[in-house]
């Protein structure tokens, strides 16, 4: 006799007798092995921030890609299998430009993340017959954020294809330490600066190494510049700002 | 036999039926942007597309689909002149005369429209999204060979169908400097120092020629794109309007005005004295 | 059409000093078009836009009726279209211009759903020039004019061809009396021609500036535009719909042409 998880955990179109879908369950415990990515949302916009896990000292940080562009006003930060948000970001970026094809005004964050997450659950037939496209549940956790006419917003997108709109939000390996931390120091009234220095506090908590401007990345979303990765010298800015103790 | 002869011994520009998997394997091979369009349910689309809506082949077709006329774009020392009128015309009546004939590509490549209004604004459009997209991929500028190369790939796989269009791709990026690419609808990509486009192209070479120096000073050489534009819209009826001026720079382009012909025109007579075939008396 | 037409010409009727179309070979071609006649205008203010089109049908010489609607309502809620803020006109060939209607309808109501807001004038005007453009070599044989207020509330006009080129204009005219409409436009609404009263003569004349007119003004210029039209136009008349388009959303009166 089989226990029940191995007999339901196989098949990713398959419901166990409690209603759970295992392998999409499974796929949110490989975000908890990814590298903590935090976003917070002020009034005047979003800042996201990555560790980079630097696993050797002859990696060039440079190429780890964490935070990524979308559109000049939406990006976006993920943590888990890196592969796997490839193709959620291309169709991202395609979807933003289709719509800013047809319509010829930006898609709305919102809309984006949803078109993100309508891409989650293709590992089955889509609705209108659409051919399943891959062959598991992705393995990566998104934070996506934008700026748009409704204002900044952050929002995280799971693999189970749900989306929430967050004020701040952590996600991987120390997403539990984190999030409680940013519990604790988020208030509506955050600046900018302010949230910088938040996100990298955190982030300084739950990693492993010791942080410096090589092994972190920020991001932010505003109104006037839209997305822009923080150069190093911004880097050395911000974390020359972090409080020391 | 005789249908096998007809078959091979067809005009190239006849366009011969496809069946279902030609087609099929065709649109599959366009670009993977949900671009379907629409075919009537008949054996030779393309001349039942002729003589629907080309009024030069057929003046009394019921569609009659907006043309756009003279363009001319030209490299000097200081970047790129574009230049364009305004008239749109479909068949004898002018649809419009306040036409951008320049399209913003993004902030620094511009393409120019002749033939057929719809096609260039269409996939100029089309062009400027994959434009976007090359640079978020690859996380720099497309060089204007690039995006030229797009187009023409773009429309060559359209040939037949009945397309219009002639365009020209102008932009500056550092790999290149100033670049600038002839694209037509048959599938003709040329880069030049100096093109004029559409009905009123020969009477707009006719001044550029004469005048252009490649180390034309930026004010002559905006007063040349400005003069050959005229010249044209004085000379061809399918030319007229608004003259629509550019520059393409380094950092981007600059728009210097959307102006109408008739003031540039008795101003070009009464102060530099040329025109003397027109009388300045208006009574 | 035009060969059944001259085949129920009596014989014994005069002739005439050109040929007949029946003479010389006929092709049984692809035809799917006919032109339902009639004519439709918009024309954008400060703060409103007006559309108006007769509501004359015709295919060849033939009124098929005296009341068909050129100008729709795009986007609204229900089958009445309620709280739309946009308005399109189609003139041409009549079953076209409702499937582009019924097409566009749909995609600005799906849009709502889903993007959680109204879609803008000039979002949608991009749209309708992408769906025209995919029938480019299927054309809807339609002139289409779109319109309703920008985002900032001013009034808002766009004018197609039947493939989808489009452009924003202050007034447009379309149809079979675009012709008789449009330069009566220019001269009125874009102060063509028009010249500042005692700024001189011959190259001293200064060209009036075009301001935005009046709604009152702008909806008296429609119905000389239409009562002129049917005067001169066999496919214009029986009755004038239209449509404004202001802050307050759409109002909509019918007011009759002559019937003849």
């Amino acid at each position: 006799m089989f226990i029940a998880r191995s007999e339901y955990d196989r098949g990713i179109n398959t419901f166990s007798p409690e209603g759970r879908l295992f392998q999409v369950e499974y796929s949110l415990e490989a975000i908890k092995l990814g590298s903590t990515a935090i976003g917070v949302s002020t009034s005047s916009g979003v800042i996201l921030g990555v560790e980079k896990r630097v696993t050797s000292t002859l990696l060039e940080t440079s190429s780890v890609e964490k935070i990524v562009e979308i559109d000049r006003h939406i990006g976006c930060a993920m943590s888990g299998l890196q592969a796997d948000a490839r193709s959620m970001i291309e169709h991202a970026r395609v979807e933003c430009q289709n719509h800013a094809f047809h319509y010829g005004e930006s898609l709305g964050t919102e809309s984006c993340t949803q078109a993100i997450c309508d891409l989650a659950l293709r590992f089955g037939e889509g609705a209108e017959g659409e051919e399943s496209i891959m062959s598991r549940p992705f393995g990566v956790a998104l934070l996506i954020a934008g700026f748009d006419e409704d204002g900044p917003s952050l929002y995280h997108a799971e693999p189970s294809g749900t989306f929430y709109r967050y004020d701040a939000k952590a996600i991987g390996s120390g997403s539990e330490g984190a999030q409680a931390e940013l519990q604790n120091e988020y208030h509506k009234s955050l600046t900018l600066p302010e949230a910088e220095v938040l996100v990298l506090k955190t982030l300084k908590q739950v990693m492993e190494e010791k942080l410096d401007a090589k092994n972190v990345q920020l991001a932010s979303v505003t109104k006037d510049k839209g997305f822009r990765i923080y150069t190093d010298d911004e880097m050395a800015d911000v974390v020359g700002r972090l409080p020391t103790n | 036999m005789d249908t096998l002869v007809a078959r091979y011994s067809a005009p190239p520009s006849q366009h011969q039926p496809l069946d279902q998997d030609e087609q099929e394997e065709l649109m599959e091979a366009l670009p993977p942007l949900s671009l379907k369009f629409a075919l009537p349910p008949i054996a030779q689309p393309s001349s039942w597309l002729r003589t629907m809506t080309d009024d030069h082949a057929n003046p009394n077709c019921p569609i009659k689909i907006a043309h756009g006329t003279t363009t001319l774009a030209f490299r000097f020392q200081g970047g790129i002149i574009v230049a364009t009128d305004s008239r749109a015309t479909a068949g004898n009546w002018i649809a419009s005369q306040t036409v951008k004939k320049v399209i913003e590509i993004n902030n620094c490549l511009l393409g120019t429209m002749a033939g057929g209004a719809a096609d260039c604004q269409y996939w100029l459009a089309y062009l400027g999204m994959q434009c976007r997209l090359h640079e978020l991929r690859h996380k720099r500028r497309i060089s204007v060979a690039a995006a030229s190369k797009i187009l023409a790939n773009l429309v060559y796989s359209y040939k037949g169908y009945g397309l219009s269009m002639g365009t020209m791709c102008a932009g500056v990026t550092p790999q290149e400097g100033p670049a600038l690419y002839y694209i037509d609808s048959d599938g003709t990509r040329l880069a030049g120092n100096l093109f004029c486009v559409g009905s009123g192209q020969t009477f707009a070479y006719g001044v550029l020629d004469a005048e252009y120096r490649y180390d034309l000073s930026e004010n002559e050489a905006l007063e040349l794109g400005r003069r050959s534009i005229l010249a044209a819209t004085h000379r061809d009826a399918f030319s007229g309007g608004f003259i629509n001026l550019y520059h393409v720079k380094e950092d981007g382009w600059v728009k210097h005005g959307f102006n109408d012909t008739n003031p540039i025109f008795w101003k070009t007579k009464l102060e530099k004295g040329e025109f003397s075939n027109v009388t300045a008396d208006l009574d | 059409m035009a060969s059944v037409f001259s085949a129920s010409i009596p014989q014994e009727a005069p002739g005439y000093s050109f040929n007949h179309l029946s003479s010389g070979t006929r092709e049984h071609a692809f035809n799917p078009y006919t032109d339902n006649g009639g004519s439709t205008l918009g024309i954008s203010g400060a703060d409103f836009t007006i559309f108006a089109g007769d509501t004359r049908s015709t295919s060849g010489y033939n009124i098929n009726t005296r009341y068909a609607p050129k100008l729709f309502k795009i986007g609204g809620e229900g089958p009445s279209n309620e709280n739309a803020r946009i308005v399109l006109s189609v003139v041409g060939f009549a079953a076209d211009g409702n499937a582009l209607k019924e097409r566009l309808d749909t995609v600005v109501k799906m849009y709502k759903y889903q993007h959680g807001k109204p879609m803008t004038v000039a979002a949608c005007a991009q749209r309708l020039s992408h769906i025209l453009y995919s029938k480019r070599f299927f054309p809807y044989y339609v002139h289409a004019i779109l319109g309703g207020l920008d985002e900032d509330g001013k009034g808002a006009l766009y004018s197609y061809d039947p493939v989808g080129s489009y452009e924003r204009e202050q007034c447009r005219a379309a149809g079979s009396a675009s012709s008789l409409i449009m330069p009566f436009l220019d001269n009125q609404v874009n102060f063509k021609n028009q010249y500042v009263p005692g700024s001189g003569v011959g190259h001293a004349l200064e060209q009036r500036v075009p301001e935005p007119l009046p709604r009152k003004d702008v909806e008296q210029l429609v119905k000389d535009a239409f009562t002129s039209a049917t005067e001169r136009q066999i496919e214009v008349g029986d009755g004038l719909q239209m449509m404004t388009i202001t802050k307050d959303g759409i109002e909509e009166v019918y007011s009759p042409l002559k019937k003849d």
